[in-house]
Parts: C-alpha cells; sequence; structure tokens
C-alpha cells in the first residue's frame, strides 16, 4: 500500500512536470505565433500632399494637391485599394486680381485585387490604365523627378474600369517577366468615365544590369476603333547613382517619347550632407501632333495642339524621408515658345489603420 | 484514471501548440527569409543566413523599388507587409522579390 502511494506520488509529479513542460511549449508556441501574427498586414491610410507653384507662359498658377490612398488587406490574398485625386488650379484672372480656379476631384482607381498565384493577380474595378511606366509607377507627385508630367503622358493612359491579369515573376536567374492584360468598359458616370478598350503591357527586368524594357498595347473597342501602342526602357547604371528612363507612344492623336535622366550626388566629395540628398534632372520630350485629330478631344486629354519638343531641367532637394522640395526649368518649343518654370514640395504621408506591430 | 485524463489533456495541448506554432499560410510570409528564424539550429548560422538575407533583400530592394522611388524609412512590419503587398500589385514585382524585400524592410 506504501509502495502503491508511493509510486503514485512518483507518477502525478512525473505527470505535473510533463503537463507544466506542455504548459511552457504551449505558451512559447502562442507567443512564436504571435509574432507571426505581427507580420500580418493591416489597413492603412497613405498617400502625398504637395503644393506647387507653375508658371506656364508668363500666367502663374497656384497648385495645391492631396492625393489619399487606402489600402485595405484581406486574408492573405485579398487588397482592396483606393486613391482619390484633389488637385486646385488657382490663376490670377487676367494677370491680376485675386486667385481663382477649382478643386478637381478625381477617383483615380477603386480596385480589388486577388493574388491568385505567384503568377497571377486579378483586378475588378476601376484601375489605371496599364500603358507605359508613367501612369502607375511614376505619376505620384513624392516620386516623379520633374513635377511637370510628359507632353506623351495622356496618350494609352488615364483609368479604366474593367478587369485586369497581371503579375511578374521570375523566367531565370537574369531575367524577370512582368505583365497586365485588361478590358475596360465604357462608362459615363460621374468620377468613373471609362472607355471600352482592351490591352496590355509586357516587360522585361534584368536584375544584374538593371534593366527594363517592354511594350504596350491597346485597342479601342468604340468609336473609331483605333490602337495605340509603347515602348518603355529604364535602366539604373550599378556603379553610378543615375536613373534613365524613357517611353515612346503613339496613338490616332499623335506620337512623342520622353527621356529622362536623374543623377544624384551621391559621389560628390564637398558638401557631402547637403549634396547626397540633391538629384538633378534632366528630361527631353517630343510630341507630334496626329494626321486626324480633333482639336477638342486633343484639349480633353490634354494634349498639345502642334509640335512641340521640351527640353526641361529640375533640381530635387530630399529633405527628410518622404519629404522632398522641386524646381524645374523647361522651355516649350512649339509654333511659339515660351517658359515652363515649377517650385513647390512634395510630401509622402502613411498611418497605420490598425496595431502595428512590434518593430 | 487521472493519469490517463492529465495525458490526454497534455497531448491534445501539444497538438494544439504545434497547430499555434505553424506560421499562418500568407502570400506575405518569406519562404527562405522565414526558415532562418525557425529551422536553423546554430545561432551563428542563423545570424549569419540573417545577414545573407538582408544583402539580398537590400539588393532587391534597390533594383525593384529604386527604380521608381528613394527607399523609405522603414514602418514597422504590419503597416510594411501592406505596403509590399501594394508594390507587388501595382510594380508586378515577382513572389520572391516581394519576400526578400519585405524580410528586408522588417528586420
Amino acid at each position: 500500500m506504501k509502495y502503491s502511494w508511493f509510486e503514485s506520488e512518483v507518477c502525478s509529479k512525473r505527470h505535473t512536470v510533463f503537463f507544466a513542460l506542455i504548459s511552457l511549449l504551449f505558451l512559447a508556441s502562442s507567443l512564436v505565433a504571435q509574432t507571426s501574427n505581427d507580420e500580418r498586414p493591416i489597413p492603412i491610410l497613405t498617400g502625398n500632399a504637395g503644393y506647387f507653384t507653375n508658371v506656364d507662359r508668363g500666367q502663374t498658377e497656384l497648385a495645391p494637391e492631396i492625393t489619399p490612398v487606402l489600402l485595405v488587406p484581406m486574408g492573405d490574398h485579398w487588397l482592396v485599394e483606393a486613391r482619390a485625386a484633389f488637385e486646385g488650379e488657382f490663376e490670377r484672372e487676367n494677370g491680376n486680381g485675386p486667385y481663382k480656379g477649382v478643386v478637381g476631384k478625381d477617383i483615380d482607381y477603386l480596385q480589388i485585387d486577388y493574388i491568385v498565384n505567384p503568377y497571377v493577380t486579378v483586378t475588378a474595378g476601376r484601375f489605371l490604365t496599364p500603358f507605359g511606366i508613367y501612369n502607375e509607377r511614376l505619376y505620384p507627385i513624392w516620386i516623379r523627378e520633374l513635377h511637370e508630367v510628359p507632353l506623351i503622358f495622356p496618350l494609352g493612359t488615364g483609368s479604366s474600369d474593367g478587369a485586369m491579369l497581371r503579375g511578374g515573376f521570375t523566367i531565370n536567374p537574369k531575367a524577370n517577366l512582368n505583365y497586365a492584360a485588361y478590358f475596360s468598359t465604357n462608362s459615363s458616370v460621374n468620377k468613373f468615365e471609362s472607355d471600352r478598350l482592351a490591352g496590355g503591357r509586357v516587360g522585361f527586368f534584368f536584375p544584374g544590369p538593371r534593366i527594363e524594357v517592354g511594350g504596350s498595347f491597346q485597342k479601342e473597342l468604340q468609336e473609331d476603333r483605333t490602337n495605340a501602342f509603347g515602348f518603355h526602357f529604364a535602366w539604373q547604371p550599378m556603379r553610378v547613382p543615375l536613373n534613365l528612363r524613357s517611353e515612346y507612344a503613339r496613338s490616332h492623336d499623335g506620337s512623342g517619347y520622353w527621356v529622362e535622366g536623374a543623377y544624384r550626388f551621391n559621389q560628390v566629395s564637398f558638401w557631402r550632407p547637403a549634396m547626397r540628398r540633391t538629384e538633378f534632372v534632366a528630361r527631353m520630350q517630343q510630341f507630334f501632333l496626329g494626321e486626324e485629330t480633333d482639336s477638342s478631344e486633343l484639349s480633353e486629354y490634354g494634349l498639345p495642339h502642334g509640335n512641340v519638343r521640351q527640353p526641361d531641367f529640375g533640381l530635387n532637394f530630399y529633405v527628410r524621408d518622404g519629404l522632398k522640395a522641386s524646381a524645374s526649368y523647361g522651355r516649350w518649343l512649339g509654333t511659339r515658345n515660351w517658359n515652363v518654370w515649377t517650385m513647390g514640395i512634395a510630401y509622402r504621408f502613411a498611418l497605420p489603420l490598425g496595431p502595428t506591430g512590434a518593430r | 484514471m487521472k493519469s490517463k485524463i492529465m495525458l490526454f489533456a497534455g497531448i491534445l495541448m501539444l497538438a494544439a501548440a504545434a497547430i499555434a506554432a505553424d506560421p499562418p499560410k500568407s502570400s506575405n510570409s518569406t519562404a527562405d527569409p522565414a526558415a532562418i528564424s525557425t529551422t536553423t539550429a546554430s545561432a551563428e548560422r542563423n545570424s549569419e543566413q540573417a545577414e545573407n538575407i538582408r544583402a539580398e533583400g537590400e539588393k532587391r530592394f534597390r533594383a525593384n523599388c529604386s527604380r521608381c522611388h528613394a527607399a523609405p524609412h522603414k514602418f514597422p512590419p504590419r503597416m510594411m507587409a501592406t505596403i509590399v503587398r501594394h508594390m507587388r500589385v501595382r510594380a508586378t514585382i515577382t513572389d520572391a522579390d516581394m519576400r526578400y524585400i519585405l524580410a528586408y524592410m522588417t528586420q
């Protein structure tokens, strides 16, 4: 009996130790699981705000802008993203008096993305038309190197309402392929205007030399059923802090190109603290008017009404992360010539809409 | 009887612990980068692998993200996970690049 009690006591202690160990393991595992949960995405509100002064043809324009972007991830595969744009354009009437103007309100995109697998993402809703690289990647004012968008920017770009397949994957260790194919429906709904289009873009990125080349195609499925196509090129040399980009686009409204180079003074040996934050930008661009163009359509899309070439030069100073001061000068060379000045500041913000997790 | 109940409870908790320890299958969870923190036995080797992941993540960040914009400061991990998912769609970054960049930006 005594032995039995002793055996029972030992077994009980063993069970207690076993139970304690399992409890510790459970606790530790829960902590590991918590760490994993800390990396789960949360909704955030990001975007940019800026204030620019533009002088075009001697006319001064004040252009404040705020562009909020809402990102709402859901589960492991879904993302809802939306961007609105509030852009003011204020000018003096007849060159004197108070500044007057309007604030344009637009919804650039309101889309839901489903990441099917590493190769395919399905997007539905209103999205930025994937034509070239400027519209999707370089348009935000805190990203673009020169405040003025390229002359050919309206060709093939804008927003589309419909569905899109897109993705990027590695073909081999030296090359990645990225693509987008979309269909867009005709819409005249306020803030959701869209043309009936089908198109796509394919790009090859070579990580070694950091070169990207690609092409875009678009077919209008309404009215004149015209085509548009374009090519893009980007290169970041490894040894020099230089960023080279270029696009060519052609549609029935016209054609043209832009070539832009941005050099960061990282390697300059004097005034290092200031110079490493400074960037010099130069851009050359040309626009050639299409043969059968409608003047009202050119105005609607913001395209020049004649052949134009325009060199631009600019300086960017990165004050701190997300805060950039810019100034640029350009010369419009068309049937008449004039100067184009811009100066302003752009700020990118990002606010969490949930617990951010430990850093 | 009591010991059997406790043994059964222990096994149940062990199973629960195993499930809880299994990280969520997320498109943003890093395959190779995540493996270093859980599967490597040696701390030294773990540290070396972490450094390799960091270097590879930085390289891929410069190749992909720096093509368009300057490097931002690092946001908290859960914000960064959202931003990287957004950029994966926007800039058609590959799955592998995204995992390395996320690991680099959250270290």
